[in-house]
Parts: structure tokens; C-alpha cells; sequence
């Protein structure tokens, strides 16, 4: 039992049956088992990452990582869509924490004023006006919960089998080996402590055109965002025109 | 495995879990924010494994990328946001199995199957037996909403 293969394909299975019953299904059912389940699985599945060199690593990545995953899983397990959105602002704080800790400083600061601050508020924004009152017999049942929920475990599964074997396969002689970055190196380029004058230099040196056009892509996303709601308020005023004619 | 190798490794398998769940949940779900949500999480994994990998060759050219999906990710907000309000206004649900009618020619149509009542699992409040005279109370004009 000691080969990581299948303690991963175990994991993978474990976790597909636990998200399968933590999935809206129509009933409340097995809920309480599939949280376990998916527990169990996380709990096996991070017991084969590998060591991170001293236990203040391990245990800081440990927290962020488990407050991503598991909010993530809550965000699409939850009937309520408001506390989906909520979830949701969890798991861009726990990616948030984990960009700092990779030393991408400004992505961390990014995503939390770009996601959190700004898409999910206007997610809340619709949701509030959309939302009918209680709970929508839709937000209680899935698509074939039990067929995606598989399916994305058993993606996430090779994907996990793939990365492990990347790094644990034995090379040919020839191959040029996967040499990790040494500490001094990494303090010069990556995480130099002007980290933001860093990124800026890049971000506006070699990627000065990719900048305009990502300015040119807001803009246009801007005035589509405007027709498409446009449009649906017109071609209502016209039907209440039509109406209005017609009585 | 030397500690940067872990590191990366750890990266991109926490990567890959967020690009699954966001996976399940924009197949499973129906109602059309969930959904969104769950783009946006798709794009979260990828931007960490950049990340990861950025640290790891040693490049700030990850940490382009992610900055590049962060500005595609709020313009397809504000895409999708205007027409899930327009659906909304259409048809004043936020089910996606409302635009079934959009399907493959050769497909079947979508058939709801009814779910049952949500039952409380709340004690009921006791009541008190009616007795006097009922009073003369003028009905109550609700137009706020009691719960979202």
C-alpha cells in the first residue's frame, strides 16, 4: 500500500464520491458523509506532498493552501449563491496569501482589489437584484452531479499523477536535469526586494504593446457590457410602447 | 526533492485541485453566477501554477501572464455580468436550463424533473387557542423583500 499510485487513485475516488454527495442534489442526504469523505480525501491526498525543507514553510503553505481548497470546494457545494459568492471571496484570499508566499507580491495585492474588491462586489450587486426570494428549486439540484464530479477528480487525479511523476522520475544520463533556482539568484530576479520596480520595468520594457492591447480589450468590454444592457432596456421600452399603442 | 522542487510541485498540484473543483462546478451548477464563479476559480488555478512556475525558472514572464488574466478575467466580468442581467430580465430566473431552446439541433429538449418542497427542520412556534373578537387590521403592503 505504500505506492503513492494508488493512495492517489484511492484519493481521487474518495474525493469524486464526496463531492458527488456534498453537490446540490435535491435532498439533504449523505451531505454530512460526502464532507467527510472530501475531508478524508484532502487529508490522504496532502499527506503525499512532499516536505518543504523546514516545518514554518510547510505549516504556513499548509494553512493557505487548505483555506483555498476547501473554501473553493464550499463555493460550489453551497445551495445559496450568495454564499457561494462569499465562499468564493475566501478561496481569492487563501490564492492571494499563496502568490505572497511565492513572492509575487503585486499579484497578491492585485487579485484581492481586482477580484474581491471589485467582481465579486458586483457578482453580490447582481445577485441582489436578481435573486428571487428563498432558495430556487435550481440552486438545489445539479447537472449530473455525479458525472462531473467524477470527471473532475479523476482530471485532477492524472494532472496530480503527472506533476509527481515529473519531478520523481528517474532521467536518462543525457537529459539536462531540472535545476532549482539558487537562493542568491532568486534574491537578484525574482524576489528582489523592489519587487513592484521590478515588475514594472518588465511589464512596460518587453511587454509595452501587450499593455495597449489589454487597454484597447478593456475598452471594447466596456462598451460591450453597456450595448448588451442597453439593448435589453430598450427593446423593453419598446415593447411597453407597442403595448401602451396597442391599449 | 530539494525544497524549490517541493515547492513547485505543491504549487501546481494546489493548481490543479482549484482548476478541477472550478470544473465540476461550471458543469454541475445551473444558476448562471455560480457559474461565472466557478470560471473565475478555473482561472485561479492557472494563475497559480504561473506563479509557481515564475519562482521556479527564475522569470517575471508568469507573473505577466497572470497579470494579463487578471485583465481578461474583469473584462469578461463586466461581459458577463450584462448578460446575465439581461437573461435575467428576460426571464426573471437565473436557471441556465431556461435557454435550452439554444441547444444542438439533434438534442432532446431539457425536461425539469420536480424536487420536493424544502422541508424546515425547525420546531414549530407554539400557538396560542383563537379567542375574542378579531380585529380590524388594514392589510400590510410587503414590498421589501424578507430574505435573499
Amino acid at each position: 500500500m505504500h505506492d503513492p499510485h494508488i493512495i492517489l487513485i484511492l484519493t481521487t475516488l474518495l474525493g469524486a464520491v464526496g463531492l458527488w454527495l456534498m453537490l446540490p442534489r435535491g435532498t439533504h442526504r449523505g451531505r454530512s458523509v460526502g464532507i467527510i469523505l472530501t475531508a478524508v480525501a484532502l487529508g490522504a491526498g496532502a499527506s503525499q506532498l512532499p516536505y518543504l525543507g523546514d516545518w514554518l514553510t510547510e505549516s504556513i503553505f499548509g494553512v493557505l493552501a487548505a483555506v483555498t481548497v476547501v473554501s473553493a470546494a464550499a463555493t460550489i457545494a453551497f445551495r445559496n449563491p450568495v454564499y457561494c459568492a462569499i465562499w468564493f471571496g475566501l478561496t481569492l484570499l487563501g490564492t492571494a496569501g499563496l502568490f505572497l508566499f511565492a513572492g509575487a507580491q503585486f499579484l497578491a495585492v492585485a487579485t484581492i482589489v481586482v477580484y474581491a474588491g471589485a467582481i465579486l462586489v458586483t457578482f453580490l450587486f447582481v445577485l441582489m437584484l436578481a435573486q428571487p426570494e428563498g432558495k430556487a428549486a435550481y440552486d438545489r439540484v445539479s447537472w449530473e452531479a455525479l458525472l462531473s464530479a467524477v470527471l473532475g477528480m479523476v482530471f485532477v487525479g492524472v494532472l496530480s499523477m503527472a506533476i509527481v511523476g515529473v519531478f520523481t522520475a528517474p532521467r536518462e544520463a543525457k537529459e539536462r536535469p531540472v535545476a532549482p533556482p539558487a537562493a542568491k539568484e532568486l534574491a537578484e530576479n525574482v524576489l528582489v526586494p523592489q519587487h513592484v520596480a521590478a515588475l514594472g520595468t518588465e511589464l512596460f520594457g518587453k511587454h509595452l504593446i501587450a499593455v495597449e492591447v489589454a487597454g484597447a480589450l478593456l475598452l471594447a468590454a466596456l462598451v460591450g457590457a453597456a450595448v448588451i444592457v442597453a439593448q435589453g432596456k430598450m427593446e423593453e421600452k419598446n415593447e411597453r410602447n407597442a403595448q401602451q399603442k396597442r391599449d | 526533492m530539494s525544497p524549490e522542487i517541493a515547492l513547485l510541485n505543491n504549487y501546481l498540484i494546489v493548481g490543479a485541485i482549484l482548476f478541477g473543483l472550478g470544473l465540476i462546478g461550471f458543469m454541475s451548477r445551473r444558476n448562471m453566477i455560480v457559474m461565472f464563479l466557478a470560471a473565475e476559480m478555473m482561472l485561479q488555478g492557472v494563475s497559480l501554477s504561473l506563479v509557481a512556475w515564475s519562482r521556479f525558472r527564475n522569470d517575471f514572464g508568469g507573473q505577466m501572464l497572470v497579470i494579463f488574466i487578471i485583465a481578461v478575467a474583469a473584462c469578461e466580468a463586466a461581459i458577463a455580468l450584462g448578460l446575465v442581467t439581461t437573461l435575467f430580465q428576460r426571464s426573471g430566473r437565473l436557471d441556465i436550463a431556461d435557454w435550452h431552446a439554444l441547444r444542438e439541433a439533434n438534442q432532446p429538449a431539457f425536461v425539469d424533473e420536480p424536487i420536493s418542497e424544502e422541508t424546515s427542520t425547525e420546531e414549530p412556534l407554539p400557538t396560542l387557542a383563537r379567542a375574542g373578537v378579531a380585529p380590524q387590521v388594514p392589510p400590510v403592503k410587503t414590498d421589501y423583500r424578507p430574505n435573499v
